[in-house]
């Protein structure tokens, strides 16, 4: 083992104690648990966004929301939210905690970027929640199309949309910095013997997430600045009354922001990796092609941008036709790999497992019913209905949040010390595993039915009331979701049971070192022969079969 | 290194049933929203929706066959293969299996390469333009009004039908007869929308002016239907009111309705008016926002609507509850009209285009 110190008491460890030190950390660790509180933050506020959405579309007429464009602000700033400050920053966070762990290292590659990116989230935070109380949130959308999104009557006038591009500048170049530190720090910073193909899935992940954020994100900062000059320095850009082209806005919108759905997923897909093959006691079926299917798949993603404007009329539909197909084949091959990961294992129903056996579940509706829209006739019925509503849920709730939480009840013992309570956790899984299904669910009969996105209100008459008062009722079952977390985490954090070392039987070098682990990491690595150091130290060379 | 499932009781198996307790009710819930609303689209009522429904079905079932394959898959393996208590034997240590996993490479890429090729097809046909249509309209979207022009064979409006807010005129459409749609924005982006054609196409504003352009034909079965139509693309504060009927018509129903159509009601104003009042509407703004009119008289607004044809304003006075005083008609962008209201008591109210209730179109009318 790597260290006998007491796993409670990090002061002893050399840490600084205080305010301060979480303000100036420059500690890989410290910068993982601030990025995961941080998100987490937006997520119970992007949340309670989307529950305000939720209460008013519960019946038809307009009950709650007496100022019209505040529904608006909701859903713009729900999707934001969500997007922007919790499910990428949280997986980044997720990936600062546990990249340099897993690969051996002290600490990223640059420490005082690591702190500076962190930094700018609660700014831009601030500056995009700034919008409520300056006459407005944006209200134009999380995708902020032009024309709508410039400043003219019945457009965004007023500074909510000002602020919404400048923190959404903010995330992006904290992002390219995060992409490069992780980068450097996976290319230069492996331990003697972790070779590229003995790390762990979820660096691949990482590693792949960080080349799309590097290559897609400059394309979204630039589109900002342009929209930035059109709405304050008489640009015309994107406004065709100033003799610009609405159409190209989408264009290079889709271009960051499609890759950024894999950036959103890849990394979940990273932790259900770990967490599958510890759980089931058997290493990761497929592990090569599992590799190589992640790179496909951020290959693929470039290429399938205009799979949003399919009704544009203005994009060459067969060749993102075909692409969005094929980029089904390296997300099944995916699926298989996990699904017979688990085949013939011996599980244990731990709370990471079953909230990856949600993702797993979940996902692959998420999978199967964006099919439907890469059919592209079948997309000018379903394309800014609830369908797709229902569709990009099932891939970011039930992919990448499901994933989240799997990763939370998996490693908070490592950054804490301490065992998250399994009955609540259960109690959690249960209630939210529910909630999104009847939240989810039936937002694709809605969508079928002609209900587009991004309405306050419907007839009446349009069939559409039993299906919404469902999805509202779910909505708050996942809300509820939430309380055995929040109470779980409290009592955990006082008097949780300790959680030792390696509480799970992991396989990767972060179960090597104490929980928390000390600064710099690690006193002594064990030798790295394959994917799974910590399971050869356990078993010997004859347990993992090699 | 048995596996055999034992039946006996232990917390690894509760949670398993758990699990696939709460599957199960995501199952029936599907059951139970699958028949509330049905998960397939409506009856299409154009010859392309048809067409697009056709494909929809193939996908479904395609769809239906890999759900419960790979769901069932999934909830066997995690019922079938749950760890005993007190079992520490290691499973084998499976590291993959070529065979399979090109297996799982390759049917899938038949599959969606299949998927593509049935899908282009119908792109093809649902695309598909005629050179000579037997009808046809210019869509014109704005914020938040559709405008319906029916085109003679040199590209002139003959008729023409304006739906702000939701209200006013209708879509008459023939049935059995191909209908080219040329749709173009003036403001924002809008799209035209109608869930019984299975069918949206985005309704762009251009700097040239340039139309995006589609057909469809409705099935003769639809004749005497009344369809619901929508604008799908958020376009700001009044997207949800964007609505418009669709009224399928026989040939000979709509033939008597277009010439209807044609003769334009000229409003009358009539009667003495006191004070007659001149507001200009421009860039979406009036040109002044305080009027002032004697109370217990008749009065009178002209109203010049100096925006582009597309962009429709009128005249409402409201009490400061929003109650409507007076409604007047919408005119169109490089139209004016004199709209006459009724005596006043004394007071305070507003005026508002009601098209576009924004601090640039709405006024204080005093009335003393």
């Amino acid at each position: 083992m790597a260290t006998t110190a007491p796993a409670l008491t990090p002061a002893a460890s050399g840490y600084r104690s205080g305010l301060y030190e979480w303000l100036t950390t420059t500690d890989h660790k410290k910068i993982g648990i601030l990025y995961v509180a941080n998100s987490f933050i937006f997520f119970f506020l992007g949340g309670l966004l989307a529950l305000g959405v939720r209460t008013e579309l519960a019946q038809p007429g307009l009950q709650y929301l007496a100022d019209e464009n505040l529904y608006n602000e909701l859903f713009t700033m729900h999707g934001t939210v969500m997007i922007f400050l919790f499910i990428i920053p949280m997986l980044v966070g997720f990936g600062n905690y546990v990249v340099p762990l897993q690969i051996g290292a002290p600490d990223m590659a640059f420490p005082r970027i690591n702190a500076l990116s962190f930094w700018m989230l609660p700014l831009a935070g601030i500056l995009l929640f700034l919008g409520f109380v300056t006459g407005g949130a944006a209200a134009a959308g999380w995708t902020s199309y032009s024309p709508l999104a410039q400043d003219r009557p019945l457009g965004s006038v007023g500074p909510g949309q000002d602020l919404w591009i400048v923190g959404l500048l903010l995330i992006g170049t904290s992002s390219i910095l995060g992409s490069i530190n992780f980068l450097v720090t996976i290319f230069k910073m492996r331990a003697p013997g972790m070779t590229l193909f003995r790390m762990p899935i979820l660096v691949w992940t990482v590693l792949v997430t960080s080349v799309l954020v590097l290559m897609a994100t400059p394309v979204l900062t630039s589109a900002l600045v342009m929209l930035f000059i059109d709405r304050n320095y008489g640009g015309s850009f994107f406004d065709p009354a100033n003799g610009g082209n609405a159409v190209l806005w989408q264009n290079v919108f889709w271009f960051y922001s499609h890759p950024a759905v894999y950036i959103m997923v890849l990394p979940a897909m990273g932790m259900i990796s770990e967490i599958l093959p510890v759980f089931s006691r058997k290493p990761l079926f497929g592990y090569k092609a599992f590799v190589f299917a992640t790179a496909g798949i951020g290959a693929l993603g470039f290429s399938v941008w205009a799979h949003h404007m399919f009704t544009t009329g203005s994009v060459y539909l067969p060749f993102f036709s075909l692409m969005t197909f094929l980029i089904a084949v390296p997300t099944g091959v995916k699926m298989f790999n996990w699904i017979f990961t688990l085949f013939r294992g011996k599980l244990t129903f731990s709370t990471p497992l079953l909230f990856a056996l949600g993702f797993l579940s979940m996902f692959l509706i998420g999978g199967i019913n964006g099919a439907f829209s890469a059919a592209v006739p079948v997309d000018f019925a379903l394309h800014d209905t609830y369908w797709v509503v229902a569709h990009l849920h099932y891939v970011l709730f039930g992919g990448s949040v499901f994933g989240v939480f799997a990763g939370v009840y998996y490693w908070f013992p490592k950054m804490t010390g301490r065992m998250l309570g399994e009955g609540l956790g259960k109690v959690q899984f249960v209630l939210m595993f529910i909630g999104f299904n009847l939240t989810f669910f039936p937002m694709h009969a809605l969508g079928l039915s002609g209900m587009p996105r991004r309405i306050a209100d419907y007839a009446s008459d349009a069939g559409w009331n039993e299906l919404n008062l469902a999805a509202t009722v779910g909505g708050f079952l996942i809300a509820a979701s939430i309380l055995p977390f929040l109470w779980n985490v409290f009592v955990s954090l006082r008097s949780g049971k300790p959680a030792g070392d390696d509480p799970w039987e992991g396989n990767t070098l972060e179960w090597a070192t104490s929980s928390p682990p000390p600064p710099y990491n690690f006193d002594h690595l064990p030798e790295i022969r394959s994917e799974r150091p910590v399971f050869d130290l356990r078993h010997g060379r004859a347990g993992s079969g090699h | 290194m048995s596996s055999s499932p034992r039946t006996r009781f232990a917390p690894g198996s509760i949670w398993a049933w758990v699990l696939l307790a709460s599957i199960a009710i995501g199952l029936i819930l599907t059951v139970v929203t699958g028949s509330v609303g049905a998960l397939f689209p409506p009856e299409a009522a154009t010859a392309q929706g048809r067409e697009i429904r056709d494909l929809y079905t193939i996908v479904f079932v395609i769809a239906a066959v890999i759900f419960f394959v790979v769901e069932g898959l999934i909830v066997w393996t995690v019922i079938r293969y749950r760890r005993k208590p007190g079992d520490d034997e290691l499973p084998p240590q499976t590291h993959g299996n070529n065979l399979a996993e090109i297996a799982w490479t390759v049917v899938p890429t038949l599959i969606v390469a299949f998927l593509f090729v049935i899908s282009w097809q119908t792109l093809n046909n649902v695309e598909a333009v005629s050179a000579e249509p037997e009808v046809t309209v210019r869509v014109t979207g704005s914020q938040f009004a559709w405008t319906f022009d029916y085109l003679d064979a040199g590209g002139n409006s003959v008729a023409k039908q304006t739906v702000a807010n939701g209200e006013g005129g209708i879509l008459a459409l023939p049935v059995g007869r191909s209908v080219q749609f040329r749709v173009h924005s003036v403001d924002v982006i809008h799209a035209f929308y109608v869930p019984a054609f299975l069918f949206k196409r985005d309704v762009n504003p251009d700097p040239d002016g340039r139309e995006s352009v589609f057909e469809l034909t409705i099935e003769e079965s639809f004749a005497g239907e009344v369809l619901r139509g929508q604008c799908a693309e958020l376009c700001g504060l009044g997207h949800r009111k964007m609505t418009f009927e669709v009224h399928a018509m026989t040939q000979a129903d709509f033939e008597a309705w277009l010439v209807e159509a044609q003769q334009t009601p000229s409003p009358a104003p009539s009667g003495p008016v006191g004070t007659t009042l001149q507001l200009v509407a421009k860039d979406i703004t009036y040109d002044t926002l305080e009027l002032e009119v004697a109370a217990g008289e008749p009065f009178a607004i002209e109203f010049d609507n100096q925006d582009v044809a597309g962009i429709t304003h009128d005249v409402d006075i409201r009490l400061a509850d929003g109650t409507v005083v007076a409604n007047t008609t919408e005119i169109d962008g490089g139209t004016s009209t004199t709209y006459v209201y009724g005596a006043l008591d004394a007071g305070e109210y507003t005026f508002i285009c009601s098209i576009h209730p924004v601090p640039s179109m709405t006024g204080v009318l005093t009335v003393n």
